[in-house]
């Protein structure tokens, strides 16, 4: 099990010009402090600013302004080599479109940070198969992506964030490919793991069944966050 | 299935598009590298058998007069075993047929001609050498050619078959195309000429005693019958007794007493033409090099383009590892990886395709680029060190294609 960071934005703005002449506020002075163990739901409508929120949480991006924090220390004054670093062994993502690798079955994929990790072959593949048969994916192991539904690619999405323990899990829609008792399977799932863990959870969803489960409740509006309570 | 032959396979074209150009690329040095390495080993070779060690030659187109009289000198210093006059003049043979065909006539004194030829073509010739007088010296006759002529001829093997000519045949020799002016000689016998010995040229090469030589082409006398003495000769070979011939303290204590008794001629020493020949076999490889580099450049550039075109295909699967946090060196890795893979796959098509390319010109090719085939050389080390190059310059490629991988932005790349 990682440690559980406390993660925090101060006065963070980012902005894009790819593409486009005038540049894109996707975040705007955006404050925010994760406590270790926080069940957090984010909603808010398309394009408001919430995958950024998430890719600077999840040291995937840097910020055009303000500082990220990581247990209090700047993450603009980590090298690319440490955010990695912390990327594999401290964060879990659970991205909306999946993001398995093609090359790879449903157990490969999952064992993937953890080869990254130097783990042993036979441990890694005990704690693959695991995860796997938690996600309820026992039976499709060796299946490749392009052989999964929707649902399925989702659920081995969720056991390879899990593959390390992370301390910070975040995930993007985690449920919006699966139906009820699917997402109750996903949602009691991350749940025990945090419970076991203390991992701080931050999930992005439009779901209220998902949103209402969280403790603490986030809306973005134009790159802002407009509302922060405790969950439904 | 490991994620690198996953890749290979599913660019199958780029990955053979790119095997292709290295190929290519290296087959060009293979084959320069080869046949001039062993063009110039075969020269180096047959200048180290050679039978003599000095060599006394005159500058431009004079060649050394008084031949007799300085052989006769040289043979009276210590450690010279035999020195050789050779005059090359080419003449016309009127054959028994009626047909009449340019051939290049070496002039030598019989016994003197066998003291100087070394172990790989002194085989080649009858011994003793059937040309009549060994020394020359009776129709010489100090210098006033009065003595019998000899009249005795030998011919190329293939020379005498092409044109159906035997031991007692009668070939008129003449220096220009006029019969009636040509000399008849006597075949006497035959010498060998393997080409990749002496070249096509020696197909068409006749030997006769030196003096008959010089009186058929006005190499004796100037100004007719009458006139000066010239007894000239092109070069002089000289041949050292036992450990002196490997002896270059010797060789350059004859070396020096050869130039003093000659000394309007070049006097050089097989050592250092071997030596001059080795620096020269240097720069041309050298050479061979650099026009090969133009070449391999292409190659990996080509190589350096297909890895950096892969890590675009690819954007999304590197954003997702990186993303995952993978260790930038395991991506660098991969693109090493597969980099290796394609240039030391291009590397043995080279190689062999080089190898393939040298062997086919020597069977089927024609003149001198299948004579200069048919001396290749392959040497393993200079070919081993070509393909270690190749593939740790592949590097510089895989370093290129990982540099563009490790600067992609995730959130551009998963987009």
């Amino acid at each position: 099990m990682s440690p559980v960071p406390e993660v925090a934005l101060r006065e963070v703005s980012r902005s894009f010009f790819v593409g486009r002449p005038e540049e894109v506020r996707a975040l705007r002075g955006v404050s925010l402090r994760l406590p270790p163990g926080d069940i957090v739901s984010v909603e808010g409508p398309s394009g408001c600013g919430k995958t950024t929120l998430l890719n600077l949480l999840g040291l995937l991006d840097v910020p055009t302004q303000g500082e990220v924090l990581w247990d209090d220390r700047s993450v603009a004054a980590r090298s690319e080599r440490e955010r990695a670093r912390l990327r594999l062994t401290g964060v879990g993502f659970i991205f909306q479109r999946f993001y398995l690798l093609p090359t790879m079955t449903a157990r490969e994929n999952v064992e993937l940070p953890m080869r990254a990790l130097g783990r042993p072959a036979a441990e890694r593949r005990a704690r693959a198969d695991h995860l796997l048969d938690e996600v309820g994916l026992s039976h499709r192991r060796d299946a490749f992506p392009h052989e999964l539904s929707g649902g399925e690619e989702q659920r081995v999405a969720v056991a390879r964030a899990l593959a390390n323990a992370p301390g910070l899990l975040l995930a993007d829609e985690p449920t919006g490919e699966l139906d009820r008792a699917n997402t109750d399977q996903i949602l009691d799932l991350l749940l025990r793991v945090r419970a076991e863990s203390g991992a701080t959870l931050l999930l992005v969803t439009h779901n209220p069944r998902v949103a209402a489960r969280a403790s603490r409740h986030l809306t973005m509006e134009d790159g802002r966050i407009v509302g922060d309570g405790p969950g439904a | 299935m490991s994620p690198s032959r996953w890749t290979l396979r599913h660019h199958r074209l780029q990955a053979i598009l790119a095997v292709a150009s290295i190929g290519t690329a290296v087959a060009l040095p293979v084959v320069l590298l080869s046949v001039g390495g062993g063009v110039s080993q075969h020269e180096l070779s047959q200048l180290e058998s050679s039978g003599y060690q000095l060599s006394v030659s005159a500058a431009g187109v004079h060649g050394i007069s008084g031949a007799h009289a300085l052989v006769s000198q040289i043979e009276s210093l210590p450690n010279v075993a035999a020195a050789s006059p050779v005059l090359s003049v080419p003449v016309d043979v009127f054959l028994p047929t009626g047909a009449v065909t340019p051939a290049l006539a070496e002039g030598v004194i019989p016994g003197a001609f066998l003291a100087t030829q070394g172990p790989t073509t002194a085989g080649l010739f009858p011994h003793p050498l059937p040309l009549g007088d060994p020394s020359d010296l009776a129709h010489f006759a100090n210098g006033t050619y009065a003595g019998p002529a000899a009249l005795d001829v030998l011919v190329a093997s293939p020379f005498a078959l092409d044109f159906g000519l035997g031991v007692g045949s009668t070939l008129m020799l003449g220096a220009t195309t006029n019969r009636s002016a040509a000399t008849p000689f006597t075949l006497t016998g035959e010498f060998g000429v393997p080409a990749s010995t002496l070249g096509p040229a020696a197909v068409f090469a006749i030997v006769l005693p030196l003096s008959d030589l010089q009186q058929m082409t006005g190499f004796a006398r100037a100004g007719g019958a009458d006139g000066t003495l010239l007894d000239q000769a092109d070069t002089v070979e000289v041949a050292l007794v036992g450990p002196a011939a490997t002896d270059v303290a010797a060789i350059t204590a004859v070396q020096g007493e050869v130039q003093r008794l000659a000394p309007f001629y070049g006097v050089s020493a097989l050592t250092d033409q071997a030596n001059e020949l080795r620096a020269s076999i240097g720069v041309l490889n050298g050479f061979y090099l650099a026009l090969s580099s133009v070449s391999l450049t292409i190659g990996l550039l080509f190589l350096g383009l297909v890895l950096v075109r892969r890590v675009e295909a690819d954007r999304r699967t590197i954003g997702i590892r990186r993303a995952l946090g993978l260790p930038a060196a395991q991506i660098a890795l991969g693109l090493a990886r597969d980099g290796l893979v394609l240039a030391a796959a291009g590397g043995v098509a080279g190689v062999a395709g080089g190898i393939a390319v040298v062997v086919g010109l020597a069977r089927l090719g024609s003149g001198t680029a299948a004579t200069a085939a048919g001396l290749a050389i392959f040497d393993p080390v200079t070919l081993g060190l070509l393909y270690a190059g190749v593939l740790f310059l592949s590097l510089g490629a895989s370093a290129v294609a990982a540099r563009a991988a490790l600067r992609l932005s995730i959130p551009e790349a998963l987009r």
